[in-house]
Protein backbone atom coordinates (compact mmCIF):
# COMPACT_ATOMS: atom_id res chain seq x y z
CA UNK A 1 0.00 0.00 0.00
CA UNK A 2 2.50 2.04 1.07
CA UNK A 3 4.59 1.72 -2.28
CA UNK A 4 1.73 2.08 -4.41
CA UNK A 5 0.89 6.22 -3.16
CA UNK A 6 4.26 6.86 -3.92
CA UNK A 7 4.40 5.60 -7.05
CA UNK A 8 1.12 8.06 -7.88
CA UNK A 9 2.59 10.84 -6.34
CA UNK A 10 5.73 9.61 -8.15
CA UNK A 11 3.44 9.93 -11.22
CA UNK A 12 1.73 13.38 -10.47
CA UNK A 13 4.93 14.90 -10.15
CA UNK A 14 6.14 13.49 -14.02
CA UNK A 15 2.37 15.11 -15.53
CA UNK A 16 2.94 17.78 -13.92
CA UNK A 17 6.91 18.47 -15.06
CA UNK A 18 5.53 17.77 -18.51
CA UNK A 19 2.28 20.19 -18.25
CA UNK A 20 4.55 22.91 -16.68
CA UNK A 21 7.14 22.51 -19.97
CA UNK A 22 3.61 22.46 -22.54
CA UNK A 23 2.43 25.85 -20.64
CA UNK A 24 6.04 27.25 -21.58
CA UNK A 25 5.06 26.14 -25.02
CA UNK A 26 1.78 27.49 -25.34
CA UNK A 27 2.85 30.94 -24.15
CA UNK A 28 5.78 30.83 -26.83
CA UNK A 29 2.73 29.92 -29.37
CA UNK A 30 1.31 33.75 -27.63
CA UNK A 31 4.72 35.05 -28.79
CA UNK A 32 4.35 34.10 -32.09
CA UNK A 33 1.50 35.18 -32.84
CA UNK A 34 2.20 38.76 -31.78
CA UNK A 35 5.38 38.50 -34.56
CA UNK A 36 2.99 37.19 -36.92
CA UNK A 37 -0.03 39.72 -36.11
CA UNK A 38 3.19 42.57 -36.15
CA UNK A 39 4.23 41.15 -39.95
CA UNK A 40 0.70 41.25 -41.19
CA UNK A 41 0.22 44.48 -39.91
CA UNK A 42 3.01 45.95 -41.57
CA UNK A 43 3.27 43.62 -44.67
CA UNK A 44 1.78 46.51 -46.97
CA UNK A 45 2.21 45.43 -50.80
CA UNK A 46 2.22 48.67 -51.80
CA UNK A 47 4.76 50.27 -49.10
CA UNK A 48 8.33 52.19 -50.11
CA UNK A 49 11.08 50.70 -50.03
CA UNK A 50 12.46 47.03 -51.64
CA UNK A 51 10.09 44.33 -51.76
CA UNK A 52 10.77 41.16 -50.01
CA UNK A 53 9.36 38.86 -53.36
CA UNK A 54 12.09 40.54 -55.60
CA UNK A 55 14.57 38.46 -54.01
CA UNK A 56 12.73 35.34 -52.66
CA UNK A 57 13.80 32.31 -53.74
CA UNK A 58 10.69 29.07 -52.96
CA UNK A 59 13.40 26.39 -54.07
CA UNK A 60 15.33 27.13 -50.59
CA UNK A 61 12.39 27.51 -48.41
CA UNK A 62 11.06 24.28 -49.63
CA UNK A 63 14.88 22.76 -49.06
CA UNK A 64 14.10 24.18 -45.51
CA UNK A 65 10.95 22.98 -45.36
CA UNK A 66 12.01 19.39 -45.63
CA UNK A 67 15.15 19.60 -43.67
CA UNK A 68 12.80 20.56 -40.64
CA UNK A 69 10.06 17.94 -40.78
CA UNK A 70 13.01 15.51 -41.85
CA UNK A 71 14.48 16.15 -38.33
CA UNK A 72 11.33 16.43 -36.72
CA UNK A 73 10.50 12.85 -37.91
CA UNK A 74 14.20 11.33 -37.40
CA UNK A 75 13.81 12.90 -33.89
CA UNK A 76 10.42 10.93 -33.51
CA UNK A 77 12.36 7.96 -34.28
CA UNK A 78 14.93 8.55 -31.67
CA UNK A 79 11.85 9.02 -29.40
CA UNK A 80 10.70 5.49 -30.32
CA UNK A 81 14.21 3.93 -30.07
CA UNK A 82 14.47 5.20 -26.41
CA UNK A 83 11.25 2.91 -25.74
CA UNK A 84 12.85 0.01 -27.20
CA UNK A 85 16.08 0.05 -25.05
CA UNK A 86 18.26 1.14 -28.14
CA UNK A 87 21.35 3.39 -26.69
CA UNK A 88 23.13 3.03 -30.31
CA UNK A 89 20.03 4.06 -32.14
CA UNK A 90 18.58 7.03 -30.31
CA UNK A 91 22.43 8.43 -30.72
CA UNK A 92 22.40 7.60 -34.31
CA UNK A 93 18.63 9.59 -34.86
CA UNK A 94 19.54 12.21 -32.99
CA UNK A 95 22.82 12.92 -34.43
CA UNK A 96 20.45 12.71 -38.01
CA UNK A 97 17.73 15.29 -36.28
CA UNK A 98 20.80 17.52 -35.50
CA UNK A 99 22.50 17.60 -38.51
CA UNK A 100 19.20 18.16 -40.11
CA UNK A 101 18.48 21.21 -38.45
CA UNK A 102 21.97 22.24 -38.16
CA UNK A 103 21.28 22.17 -41.90
CA UNK A 104 17.88 23.93 -41.97
CA UNK A 105 19.83 27.21 -39.63
CA UNK A 106 22.77 27.74 -42.47
CA UNK A 107 20.30 28.01 -45.34
CA UNK A 108 18.50 30.36 -43.41
CA UNK A 109 21.79 32.65 -41.93
CA UNK A 110 22.83 31.89 -45.88
CA UNK A 111 19.49 32.98 -47.20
CA UNK A 112 19.46 36.16 -44.09
CA UNK A 113 22.67 37.20 -45.79
CA UNK A 114 21.95 36.82 -49.13
CA UNK A 115 18.87 39.27 -48.50
CA UNK A 116 20.90 41.84 -46.07
CA UNK A 117 23.42 42.16 -49.06
CA UNK A 118 20.95 42.86 -51.93
CA UNK A 119 19.52 46.26 -49.63
CA UNK A 120 16.51 44.06 -47.93
CA UNK A 121 17.98 44.76 -44.09
CA UNK A 122 16.14 44.82 -41.06
CA UNK A 123 16.58 48.70 -41.57
CA UNK A 124 14.99 49.58 -43.99
CA UNK A 125 11.58 49.79 -43.23
CA UNK A 126 9.12 48.44 -40.96
CA UNK A 127 7.90 45.23 -42.84
CA UNK A 128 11.54 44.39 -43.11
CA UNK A 129 12.09 44.67 -39.38
CA UNK A 130 8.92 42.84 -38.41
CA UNK A 131 10.15 40.02 -41.26
CA UNK A 132 13.67 39.78 -39.86
CA UNK A 133 12.05 39.36 -36.30
CA UNK A 134 9.29 36.83 -36.75
CA UNK A 135 11.69 34.48 -38.80
CA UNK A 136 14.64 35.48 -36.74
CA UNK A 137 13.17 34.67 -33.84
CA UNK A 138 11.53 31.19 -34.95
CA UNK A 139 15.22 30.69 -36.27
CA UNK A 140 16.80 31.39 -32.32
CA UNK A 141 14.44 28.77 -30.82
CA UNK A 142 15.70 26.06 -33.51
CA UNK A 143 19.18 27.43 -32.50
CA UNK A 144 18.37 27.09 -29.03
CA UNK A 145 16.95 23.18 -30.31
CA UNK A 146 20.06 22.69 -31.95
CA UNK A 147 22.08 22.89 -28.23
CA UNK A 148 19.68 21.14 -26.47
CA UNK A 149 19.66 18.22 -28.79
CA UNK A 150 23.75 18.05 -28.49
CA UNK A 151 23.41 18.29 -24.93
CA UNK A 152 20.58 15.15 -24.95
CA UNK A 153 23.01 13.17 -26.62
CA UNK A 154 25.59 13.65 -23.85
CA UNK A 155 22.76 12.72 -21.52
CA UNK A 156 21.29 9.86 -22.89
CA UNK A 157 24.16 7.24 -22.28
CA UNK A 158 24.68 8.85 -18.19
CA UNK A 159 20.37 8.21 -17.96
CA UNK A 160 21.64 4.58 -19.03
CA UNK A 161 19.40 3.37 -15.89
CA UNK A 162 17.07 5.85 -15.47
CA UNK A 163 14.31 5.14 -17.99
CA UNK A 164 12.06 7.51 -16.19
CA UNK A 165 13.92 10.30 -16.23
CA UNK A 166 14.83 10.01 -19.94
CA UNK A 167 11.78 9.87 -21.27
CA UNK A 168 10.56 12.77 -19.82
CA UNK A 169 13.32 14.68 -21.00
CA UNK A 170 13.01 13.56 -24.11
CA UNK A 171 9.32 14.35 -23.36
CA UNK A 172 10.58 18.16 -23.05
CA UNK A 173 12.37 18.09 -26.37
CA UNK A 174 10.37 16.49 -28.88
CA UNK A 175 7.26 18.86 -27.84
CA UNK A 176 10.19 21.89 -28.56
CA UNK A 177 11.05 20.24 -31.46
CA UNK A 178 7.71 19.34 -32.46
CA UNK A 179 6.34 23.10 -31.82
CA UNK A 180 9.01 25.05 -34.00
CA UNK A 181 8.19 22.48 -37.05
CA UNK A 182 4.42 23.80 -36.40
CA UNK A 183 5.36 27.14 -36.50
CA UNK A 184 7.21 26.89 -39.99
CA UNK A 185 4.41 25.85 -41.32
CA UNK A 186 2.90 29.06 -40.66
CA UNK A 187 5.95 30.98 -41.25
CA UNK A 188 6.29 29.37 -44.67
CA UNK A 189 2.76 29.59 -45.74
CA UNK A 190 2.11 33.44 -44.19
CA UNK A 191 5.62 34.89 -44.79
CA UNK A 192 7.00 32.91 -47.70
CA UNK A 193 3.93 31.89 -50.01
CA UNK A 194 1.95 34.85 -49.32
CA UNK A 195 4.86 37.17 -49.98
CA UNK A 196 5.96 35.18 -53.28
CA UNK A 197 1.90 35.56 -54.80
CA UNK B 1 -7.35 7.99 -9.73
CA UNK B 2 -6.54 6.33 -13.27
CA UNK B 3 -4.54 3.54 -14.22
CA UNK B 4 -1.87 3.34 -16.39
CA UNK B 5 -0.87 1.00 -19.36
CA UNK B 6 2.21 -1.08 -18.09
CA UNK B 7 2.55 1.37 -15.19
CA UNK B 8 4.08 4.36 -17.53
CA UNK B 9 3.47 8.07 -15.99
CA UNK B 10 0.66 9.85 -17.79
CA UNK B 11 2.60 12.37 -19.86
CA UNK B 12 -0.41 13.00 -21.91
CA UNK B 13 1.46 12.42 -25.11
CA UNK B 14 0.12 8.84 -26.36
CA UNK B 15 1.74 5.36 -27.27
CA UNK B 16 4.46 5.75 -28.76
CA UNK B 17 4.45 3.65 -32.82
CA UNK B 18 6.03 3.82 -35.78
CA UNK B 19 3.49 3.61 -38.49
CA UNK B 20 1.04 6.93 -36.78
CA UNK B 21 4.68 8.91 -37.79
CA UNK B 22 5.54 7.73 -40.88
CA UNK B 23 1.77 8.09 -41.63
CA UNK B 24 1.79 11.91 -40.03
CA UNK B 25 5.20 12.44 -42.41
CA UNK B 26 3.90 11.09 -45.72
CA UNK B 27 1.00 13.29 -45.17
CA UNK B 28 2.75 16.54 -44.56
CA UNK B 29 5.38 15.75 -47.52
CA UNK B 30 2.22 15.93 -49.89
CA UNK B 31 0.51 19.46 -48.20
CA UNK B 32 4.05 20.90 -48.40
CA UNK B 33 4.74 20.06 -52.32
CA UNK B 34 0.95 20.76 -52.78
CA UNK B 35 1.36 24.13 -51.60
CA UNK B 36 4.94 24.87 -52.94
CA UNK B 37 4.07 23.65 -55.97
CA UNK B 38 0.75 25.85 -56.41
CA UNK B 39 2.77 29.14 -56.13
CA UNK B 40 5.65 27.70 -57.80
CA UNK B 41 3.67 27.08 -61.30
CA UNK B 42 1.39 29.99 -60.33
CA UNK B 43 -1.33 28.79 -63.02
CA UNK B 44 -4.08 29.74 -60.40
CA UNK B 45 -5.42 33.09 -59.67
CA UNK B 46 -5.13 34.84 -56.54
CA UNK B 47 -7.77 33.67 -54.73
CA UNK B 48 -7.81 29.96 -55.59
CA UNK B 49 -3.48 29.98 -54.20
CA UNK B 50 -4.42 31.95 -51.46
CA UNK B 51 -7.24 29.16 -50.76
CA UNK B 52 -4.83 26.06 -51.79
CA UNK B 53 -1.91 27.33 -49.37
CA UNK B 54 -3.68 28.16 -46.06
CA UNK B 55 -5.87 25.07 -46.23
CA UNK B 56 -2.74 23.12 -46.62
CA UNK B 57 -1.23 24.99 -44.01
CA UNK B 58 -4.42 24.37 -41.45
CA UNK B 59 -4.84 20.51 -42.89
CA UNK B 60 -1.03 19.89 -42.07
CA UNK B 61 -0.83 21.79 -38.41
CA UNK B 62 -3.59 19.56 -37.51
CA UNK B 63 -1.89 16.29 -38.88
CA UNK B 64 1.34 17.47 -36.83
CA UNK B 65 -0.76 18.24 -33.69
CA UNK B 66 -2.09 14.40 -33.47
CA UNK B 67 0.76 12.37 -35.21
CA UNK B 68 3.58 14.09 -33.62
CA UNK B 69 2.72 15.87 -31.07
CA UNK B 70 0.04 13.20 -29.99
CA UNK B 71 -2.48 15.67 -28.85
CA UNK B 72 -5.72 12.96 -27.47
CA UNK B 73 -8.12 13.12 -25.19
CA UNK B 74 -7.64 9.41 -24.10
CA UNK B 75 -5.98 10.27 -20.96
CA UNK B 76 -7.06 12.93 -17.93
CA UNK B 77 -3.48 14.54 -19.22
CA UNK B 78 -4.39 14.67 -22.59
CA UNK B 79 -7.50 16.47 -21.66
CA UNK B 80 -5.63 18.82 -20.18
CA UNK B 81 -3.62 19.24 -22.41
CA UNK B 82 -6.15 20.11 -25.11
CA UNK B 83 -7.96 22.54 -22.42
CA UNK B 84 -5.02 24.52 -22.37
CA UNK B 85 -4.14 24.33 -26.13
CA UNK B 86 -7.15 25.56 -26.87
CA UNK B 87 -7.18 28.50 -24.24
CA UNK B 88 -4.27 29.47 -26.57
CA UNK B 89 -6.12 29.73 -29.46
CA UNK B 90 -8.89 31.73 -28.53
CA UNK B 91 -5.57 33.84 -27.26
CA UNK B 92 -4.10 33.56 -30.21
CA UNK B 93 -6.94 34.55 -32.64
CA UNK B 94 -7.83 37.92 -30.50
CA UNK B 95 -4.42 39.23 -31.02
CA UNK B 96 -4.24 38.59 -34.91
CA UNK B 97 -7.05 38.70 -35.67
CA UNK B 98 -7.67 42.49 -33.26
CA UNK B 99 -4.76 43.43 -34.42
CA UNK B 100 -5.63 43.42 -37.95
CA UNK B 101 -9.08 44.75 -37.56
CA UNK B 102 -7.99 47.63 -35.51
CA UNK B 103 -5.45 48.27 -38.24
CA UNK B 104 -7.81 48.08 -40.99
CA UNK B 105 -9.82 50.60 -39.38
CA UNK B 106 -7.20 52.86 -39.13
CA UNK B 107 -6.41 52.75 -42.48
CA UNK B 108 -10.15 53.15 -43.80
CA UNK B 109 -10.34 56.21 -41.50
CA UNK B 110 -6.93 57.85 -42.70
CA UNK B 111 -7.88 57.24 -46.55
CA UNK B 112 -11.88 58.25 -46.15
Amino acid sequence: MQSEISLHEDHDVEGTDVFGFWLYIMSDCILFACLFATFLVLHAPGSPGPQLKTWLSLSDILIETFFLLFSNFTFCLAVLSLYQHKLLRIQFWLGISFLLGAGFIFMELKEFIHLASEGFRWDVNAMASSFFALVGTHGLHVSCGLIWILIMMIQIPLLKHQDKIARRRMTYLGLFWNFLDIVWIFVFTIVYLMGAI
Amino acid sequence: MTRHHHGQPDLGTGKKNLGIYVTGFIICSILTLIAFGAVMTSQFSKPVLFFIIFSAACIQFLVQLICFLRLNVETVQGKINVMSFVFTGVILIGIIMGSLWIMWNCNYYMSH
